[in-house]
């Protein structure tokens, strides 16, 4: 099987799927983008985003708790499945080797 | 909370547009957001990313391009099935050649109507005021018709009695008056309309020079078209110039107009002021109530908001102020709107002839469709063929839409193939259709979006029609029989559908065919019929002046000519276009017998130049015009209608004018001859010298059969003679025949017409034919192959191969005669004097139809019979 893809906006939702635990829905996740990164993100990038990992099967998602707020209607909370974590973790251990291979002095320059 | 609600038509926007599976909880999650961004960053800007939001969730721009797509509609499918189309296009060239040629032609002659069509429905559409424009007609109600024109008096009555009338426009056609330009000696006949200023406020005139609101308001003034200009002067700088009228009057030109378009029933060149009529023809009444002439005309234009059928009334009260309460059960008096000129009378001599139009739109969909029937037949002829890819397709798993989609696809591109042919063939044909049916269109035309719109919808329908039976015929086939046995089905049925569609075919064809030869015939009939008078060598010329000195010298002209046997001047010729319709009372004691009569003017050499045969009394004799004692000559039918039996017994009697006192004495009976063309029956006629209604000789030339030179050289002298006699006037002339011929014009279009199409519908069938013949051939070279080696001849294997078309020719011509005897004696209804249907013509089409099957088959059946068995059986 092919490696698994992860695009760095891709990366960021599904590391804030993860933080987020059992209350992530379309709102505070991009709610969540937004005061983390303090990048302005649109709603219907967040929502794409999702549906596209939920096809890649990195989120598995179930409708509940509807609130008055929303006009009585339910949310679509998502979360993390293993081949998500999998691929998060990948993600990781790449970065991290990266990192690791930096010669000291190159990381000393960036003010490690 | 009232105000944080977001904009409703956006919310609406997305419900109607957003993707239905994540619908709900974007919804929800879009009215959470714009909560929260009301609070944080104001309503303003909460609005504008909301808006922004759903935009970009809309399905169009939301679209997944990741997604595999699994649907027999996506690109890479729709790339599969073209190339496939492709390669089986090539593979079988032979059937995509008659495939693309049999609907290139048929969409062609759909095309060419298409555009006859559309010329002929664009007249008069063009007027910014159209929908208020109006024709005023006068309906005779005891002859129920109604006619273009109207009286003299009219327009004044409207100006008067018509309130809600915005403006009124009388309109004076005048033909054949010579127009010259003094300066130059350019000299030509024209056609020409007395008209006022109101006439540039009814319909759009773009002006080259001049003012519309004062150009036309003096008498003697005339405005030109462009092309006019150029003719008479060479330029358009002719302000101010001079034109002379029939050598009586002098006009300034005062207004120069851009050219009308092609789609107009005013087609007015020359417009002279309407005041001028008096200086011309100082007796012209402008206030008559007392009969009208169709070159007079009023137009309307109606103030806004006003039904034409609401006027009933006004127009009543104008029938009881200028003509008496008694004349109200006669006479009734309409407006028609200006859209419908051209299916009736109008003055630009044009005319949409519906029932011709309507028969070729329906001939043209024969054609079309009979193309259509040889994609069909082919298709699922070679059903056999593909039936081993349709099998395997289906085992491999593919569905029965996908393959539909593929036959489909093979059927849109042989369409589009032939549409791009089609296109190319109208192109060619269209300068020889536009001149057959007098049309005047043009290539131009061909290329409008109109046209682009309607070929992409007739290459559609004809994909549907031609492919989608066979798709589902050929989809639907089960993938085990396909694979496995790959023959054709056990105990065909006695009639497939394939040899129902040869017949229609073949049926259609025949019809057209004795249709034609019927149409032939009646045409040749027209020719050979005896008229009672004799039409050849006969030259007739206009009269522009008949004072009786004129005349004189012209004939004493003439009659040294030694080309000339004889010559008569008179009101018309024998059989004429337009008569003088009178009505005649004969009194026998207390009972009066009304005829409605055709007045034939004529001279004493009348009978003589027109050969008409005189039964009993005597000639007239050009002394005869004294009022006490009036003289005629009256053909048989008038005789049977007053009641006299034998032609001597009227010889004496006395006929009245009317219900006057003037009468005139029978001198002579003559035999009937046809006044009229052979449309309609002979009126009862009389004959009588009146020297100031001549307005035409007709000179008789020497030799029945006169060749081209002879004719040259009469000609030449007459026009000597008669510019002598009629200086400054331009010498017209004609053949009788010929101007007799005209009155069959319309006949003689049809007939060209259908041969055409019958010829084309002829040849497509034969093409299918001669596919599917092959395809027989091709399929039965093996049993071929063993009936030859068990020893059959040539002559047996050709008739096997031939016998089942045959079949199919012989229902056909059970079919199609009666139906063509049926549509001939409807048209030949239109006909006083007409052929009579004979058997014979049905059996002589049908021998020819199976003449052309056999020939057509043989080719293909001859050759399979001739083929080597060996060669046959052993190739697997």
């Amino acid at each position: 099987m092919k490696r698994a893809f992860l695009g760095e906006f891709e990366e960021v939702v599904l590391l804030t799927v993860a933080v987020l635990d059992e209350s992530a829905y379309g709102v505070t996740i991009t709610q969540e983008i937004e005061q983390k990164t303090g990048r302005a993100v649109g709603f219907s990038t967040v929502h794409t985003t999702l549906q596209r990992l939920e096809e890649k099967g990195y989120l598995s998602s179930k409708m509940s708790g509807a609130t008055a707020e929303r006009g009585g209607r339910r949310k679509r909370f998502f979360t993390v499945t293993t081949a998500g974590r999998k691929a998060l973790m990948e993600v990781k251990n790449i970065r991290e080797q990266l990192w690791d291979a930096l010669p000291p002095q190159t990381l000393q320059l960036m003010g490690g | 909370m009232q105000n944080q609600k977001p904009p409703r038509w956006l919310s609406l926007l997305l419900s109607r547009l957003g993707d239905p599976n994540t619908l709900e909880e974007v919804q929800g999650d879009l009215l959470e957001l714009y909560a929260h961004w009301v609070e944080t960053v104001g309503e303003r800007k909460a609005r504008w990313r909301y808006g922004l939001s759903v935009l970009k969730l809309m399905r169009p721009f939301a679209q997944r391009n990741e997604e595999y797509s699994t649907s027999l509609l996506s690109p890479v499918m729709i790339r599969n099935y073209v190339k496939i189309a492709f390669r089986n296009l090539a593979k079988s060239k032979g059937y995509s050649f008659i495939n693309v040629t049999g609907l290139a032609v048929g969409m062609a002659c759909t095309v060419v109507l298409f555009l006859v069509v559309k010329h002929e429905t664009s007249y008069d559409r063009h007027y910014a005021n159209g929908d208020r424009i109006y024709r005023l007609e006068t309906e005779n109600i005891k002859e129920k018709h109604s006619y273009p024109g109207t009286y003299t008096g009219m327009a004044n009555a409207l100006h008067a009695d018509l309130p809600e009338a915005e403006r009124v426009v009388p309109l004076l056609q005048v033909g054949g008056t010579t127009f010259a330009d003094p300066s130059s000696e350019n000299r030509y006949k024209e056609k020409f309309v007395f008209a006022g200023n109101e006439l540039f406020q009814l319909l759009d005139y773009q002006w080259l020079a001049g003012n519309p609101k004062t150009a036309l308001s003096q008498p003697n003034t005339i405005v030109l078209t462009r092309t006019y200009a150029e003719k008479y002067f060479g330029s358009t700088d002719v302000m101010g110039k001079t034109i002379r009228l029939d050598d009586k009057q002098n006009l300034q030109v005062a207004g120069i107009l851009e050219d009308y378009p092609v789609t107009t029933s005013f087609p007015f060149n020359m417009l002279v002021s309407f005041s001028t009529i008096k200086n011309v023809n100082p007796d012209y009444d402008l206030n008559r109530w007392n009969g009208w002439n169709d070159n007079f005309q009023v137009y309307v234009l109606l103030k806004k908001g006003i039904d034409p059928e609401s006027l009933t009334k006004r127009f009543q009260g104008i029938v009881v102020k200028y003509m008496g309460k008694e004349a109200l059960p006669d006479k009734r008096f309409f407006l028609n709107s200006v859209s419908n000129l051209h299916y009736g009378m109008n003055m630009s001599g044009r005319t949409a002839n519906v029932s011709l139009l309507k028969t070729l739109s329906f001939i043209g969909l024969l054609v079309l469709l009979i193309a259509c029937f040889n994609f069909i037949n082919l298709s699922t002829a070679q059903a056999f063929k593909r039936a081993k890819e349709v099998g395997i397709r289906k085992a491999v798993g593919s569905n029965r839409w996908s393959l539909v989609y593929q036959f489909l696809t093979e059927a849109g591109l042989l369409t589009c193939l032939a549409i791009l042919i089609a296109v190319l063939l109208a192109q060619l044909v269209l300068p020889i259709a536009a001149g057959a049916l007098a049309v005047p269109i043009t290539a131009t035309d061909l290329f409008s979006w109109q046209t682009g719109l309607f070929t992409v919808a007739l290459a559609g329908l004809t994909t549907l029609l031609a492919g989608v039976y066979p798709a589902f015929r050929l989809s639907g086939m089960e993938p085990i029989w396909a694979l496995k046995n790959n023959t054709l089905a056990q105990g065909r049925p006695w009639f497939s559908l394939r040899q129902g569609l040869v017949v229609v075919q073949f049926t259609v064809s025949l019809i057209l065919i004795s249709c034609a030869m019927l149409i032939n015939q009646q045409l040749t009939f027209f020719q050979k019929a005896d008229l009672g008078f004799n039409k050849e060598a006969i030259i007739t010329v206009g009269l522009p002046n008949n004072k009786p000195e004129k005349l004189q010298t012209f004939r004493n002209q003439l009659a040294e000519l030694p080309q000339i046997k004889d010559v008569s001047f008179s009101f018309n010729s024998a059989s004429a276009e337009s008569n003088w319709m009178q009505s005649m009372q004969y009194r026998k004691g207390a009972e009066a017998i009304d005829v409605k009569t055709q007045m034939k003017m004529g001279d004493s050499r009348f009978l003589d130049t027109y050969g008409i045969q005189l039964l009993a009394g005597e000639k007239l004799r050009d002394s005869d015009t004294s009022s006490t004692s009036f003289k005629l000559l009256a053909n048989e039918i008038f005789l049977d209608r007053i009641g006299i039996k034998h032609p001597a017994d009227a010889i004496g009697e006395k006929v009245y004018y009317g219900d006057g006192k003037e009468f005139a004495t029978i001198v002579g009976v003559v035999k009937n001859f046809n006044v009229n063309s052979l449309h309609q029956k002979i009126d009862p006629t009389v004959i009588q010298v009146v020297p100031n209604n001549f307005y035409q000789a007709g000179i008789k030339l020497q030799s029945e059969k006169p060749t081209a030179e002879t004719i040259q050289a009469a000609l030449a002298r007459i026009e000597e003679a008669w510019t002598a006699t009629f200086p400054n006037q331009v010498f017209d002339y004609s053949f009788l025949d010929e101007t007799l011929k005209q009155a069959y014009q319309s006949e003689t279009r049809t007939a060209k017409l259908i041969e055409v199409s019958t010829f084309l519908a002829v040849l497509i069938a034969c093409l299918g034919l001669f596919g599917l013949a092959t395809f027989t051939a091709e399929q039965r070279t093996k049993e071929i192959g063993v009936r030859k080696v068990l020893g059959a001849s040539v002559g047996s294997i050709i008739g096997l191969l031939s016998r089942d078309f045959l079949k199919l020719v012989l229902i056909a011509v059970v079919l199609a005669s009666p139906i063509a005897w049926y549509a001939m004696s409807e048209w030949l209804r239109n006909f006083e004097f007409k052929i009579e249907i004979q058997w014979w013509i049905f059996a002589l089409t049908g021998l020819l139809m199976a003449a052309i099957a056999l020939l057509t088959v043989s080719f293909q059946s001859v050759k399979a019979a001739l083929m080597n068995p060996v060669k046959s059986l052993r190739s697997e």
